[in-house]
């Protein structure tokens, strides 16, 4: 016989606050929808305002309501549409060395390091973040100048006979820069990228005759590509818009698009460091889809299986 | 055929650090056998297996391959080609990608590389399967390709590690009938591990017994079935009752009963097949008898398994047709067992 709870007369088992409050149909699932307004508050209103702003009229200290497109011809017309692309140009190298670089460690990790220890390696290549972002670029100075230890050990092993000095205050060291700040994402993504990859792809790939360089081409690459654009779109976007390495690294005039928003809002040109900002958050956007497009990137960081 | 064998393995083993997984082994495969490594988990054959395959390195020994040591050649530049465990395959790439990358990199011309591949998803019995993705196959047709792919390569030897671990009971029995009949009718040398006896029995040409990381005994499935040297493998092929005991003046005593066998020499068992116990309600008119009581009756169609508690000896399995449980036999009861002397066989290891 089948006896619901109540009908031999025991009491409901009372159920505590905490259980009314966590319960599915409870007040404690507006939890989450903090998320979403987290993102409405702090991204979606920052962007339209940006937007709106962007087309304002400029005035001395601020700006009123208007539609002009002041801010963007003064952008296009002027030298800082050249600044800008140089910074996305050097952004795009950026994330290539950082990929080249960064990619092959985290594919050791998760093929020789023991699982165990797979993500104390991992953390290795996270720990510089424990240092702020002056410090860790103020010291490349050092290393990169004229007398810098690079240059010291180059000439001393007689690789070169003076001292290179487009290491410092140069494109070069303004790439030199964003790579060592950002190659632990690439790592770091790479290796939950690798996820992606089953593990038996590695002796399945030394059983076949598949060599390293093939296997990454057309095995690994393929599968763990979703991560890997979201380490390149991270590093992109950052490289573009992080405007330390160009002021410590880059020497007199080196800018990169974040530099330009800086130098505008300093001018009090506010229009114009919204259009820039617009400008940029709208590649963000651009690129998010080619990649969505090309990966499904809601398949991203999803292990295998 | 070639005298030469197929795959020496001689005296090969494998520690991790002061572990042994693998004592020294030697065995030899001659060429176009179905060779089933049979074991139970961890006993040690996956590792001989991959010692095979170039994947790990022996620690002692070597390996040959058609006469040629290979002991120390990678794993890609051996004559074999190895269908893993579980679903081992390009998820990313179709059916018959996954089949014609190792063609690919082989460099094979275009046309002669989709013959192959088409002819191997015939063989598979996967043909208009070529442009799904493993995640649209079943475990079974998954485990086929695989088998395609490690055949187009059309090395000597195939290594088939668990093949079928991962698929359902009824599954694994059609696949094994069909892995017998492909290995047939390519010729090519099979090594297959396993830890199923019955599928071991189905597609071995010969079996051999690896267990605690040693070769515990080897032969067609018959004689391991029949005529087993060893009490382990008694005890791990087939139901067999196992009676060891005291040896009473160079004779095997079995709780209280009557010495079973003449001039023995220590350490000794013997054992008799499940099949080949008789059993009877009253005491038979026989010298050498075992009282005991049934402890369970399992009905399994065709034929029922009984368990027998001997008196003051094991509990041990009986084999019955069906039918024959009308005669009164039921748990709790009295019976007494007796075999042909002839079907006893005795262990000296």
């Amino acid at each position: 016989m089948f006896r619901s709870f109540n009908a031999g007369g025991t009491a409901p088992a009372r159920r505590s606050l905490w259980q009314v409050i966590v319960d599915d149909h409870g007040p404690g699932r507006i939890v989450l929808w903090i998320p979403l307004v987290f993102m409405v508050a702090f991204f979606l209103i920052p962007l339209a305002l940006t937007l709106v702003w962007s087309v304002f009229e400029r005035t001395m200290f601020w700006m009123e309501p208007g539609f002009t497109l002041a801010a963007y011809q003064d952008f296009f017309g002027s030298g800082r549409v050249d600044s800008f692309l140089n910074s996305v140009k050097s952004a795009a190298v950026t994330v290539a060395v950082a990929f080249i670089l960064g990619f092959p460690i985290a594919v050791f990790v998760r093929r020789s390091v023991p699982a165990h220890a797979q993500h104390q390696a991992v953390l290795l290549f996270i720990l510089p973040f424990m240092i702020s972002e002056v410090i860790r670029l103020f010291a490349l100075r050092p290393v990169l100048g004229r007398n810098g230890i690079v240059n010291d050990l180059l000439m001393s092993i007689g690789l070169v006979d003076e001292p290179i000095s487009a290491l410092l205050f140069t494109p070069t060291s303004v790439v030199i820069g964003e790579v060592l700040s950002f190659l632990p994402f690439m790592v770091f993504c790479g290796f939950l990228a690798m996820e992606a990859v089953p593990d038996y792809v590695f002796e399945l790939c030394d059983d076949i005759g598949s060599g390293l360089v093939v296997t990454l081409r057309r095995v690994i690459i393929p599968l763990a590509a979703p991560g890997i654009f979201a380490a390149a779109i991270f590093i992109f976007v950052n490289s573009l818009g992080l405007f330390l390495v160009p002021d410590l690294l880059g020497g007199p005039g080196a800018a990169n698009a974040g530099t330009l928003v800086v130098n505008a809002i300093a001018a009090l040109d506010f229009p114009l460091a919204m259009a820039i900002a617009a400008i940029m958050v709208t590649m963000m956007v651009a690129l998010l889809l080619i990649g969505h497009w090309l990966f499904d990137l809601t398949k991203l960081l999803e292990p295998f299986r | 055929m070639n005298s030469v064998p197929a795959v020496e393995v001689d005296g090969v083993s494998k520690n991790y650090g002061s572990v042994s997984a693998l004592k020294p082994t030697s065995f030899a495969v001659p060429e176009g056998r179905y060779f089933v490594l049979l074991g139970p988990s961890g006993g040690g054959k996956t590792t001989t297996l991959r010692m095979i395959a170039g994947l790990i390195r022996p620690t002692t020994g070597r390996v040959r391959i058609g006469g040629r040591d290979v002991t120390d050649q990678p794993a890609n530049r051996r004559d074999t080609a190895m269908v893993f465990q579980g679903f081992a395959l390009f998820p990313h790439m179709t059916v018959e990608q996954n089949v014609a990358y190792g063609l690919e990199l082989r460099r094979l011309p275009k046309d002669e590389l989709r013959d192959r591949t088409a002819a191997m998803l015939r063989l598979v019995g996967l043909t208009g399967f070529e442009a799904r993705r493993p995640s649209a196959l079943s475990g079974g047709q998954q485990q086929r390709v695989q088998l395609a792919r490690a055949l187009v390569l059309q090395t000597s030897i195939v290594l088939l590690d668990e093949p079928l671990a991962a698929l359902d009971a009824t599954l694994r029995k059609d696949m094994c009938f069909e892995l017998k009949h492909i290995q047939e009718s390519v010729g090519t040398t099979f090594i297959h591990v396993t830890h199923n006896q019955e599928e071991a029995m189905t597609v071995a040409d010969e079996i051999a017994l690896i267990a605690a990381g040693t070769l515990v005994e080897s032969g067609s499935p018959r004689e391991v079935y029949e005529t087993p040297r060893c009490r382990f493998t008694a005890e791990f092929i087939g139901e067999n009752a196992v009676f060891s005991g005291p040896i009473v003046e160079g004779a095997l005593r079995i709780g209280g009963a009557a010495p079973f066998v003449r001039d023995a020499e220590p350490p000794l068992a013997i054992s008799v097949a499940a099949e080949n116990i008789d059993l009877h309600l009253q005491q038979p008119d026989l010298e050498q008898t075992l009282p005991g009581t049934v402890v369970d009756v399992f009905y399994l169609g065709f034929s029922a398994l009984l368990h027998v508690e001997v008196d003051g000896g094991p509990v041990v399995p009986v084999r019955l047709l069906s039918k024959e449980l009308d005669a009164g036999i039921k748990s709790g009861g009295r019976v007494w067992l007796s075999w042909d002397p002839d079907h006893a066989r005795m262990h000296t290891a």
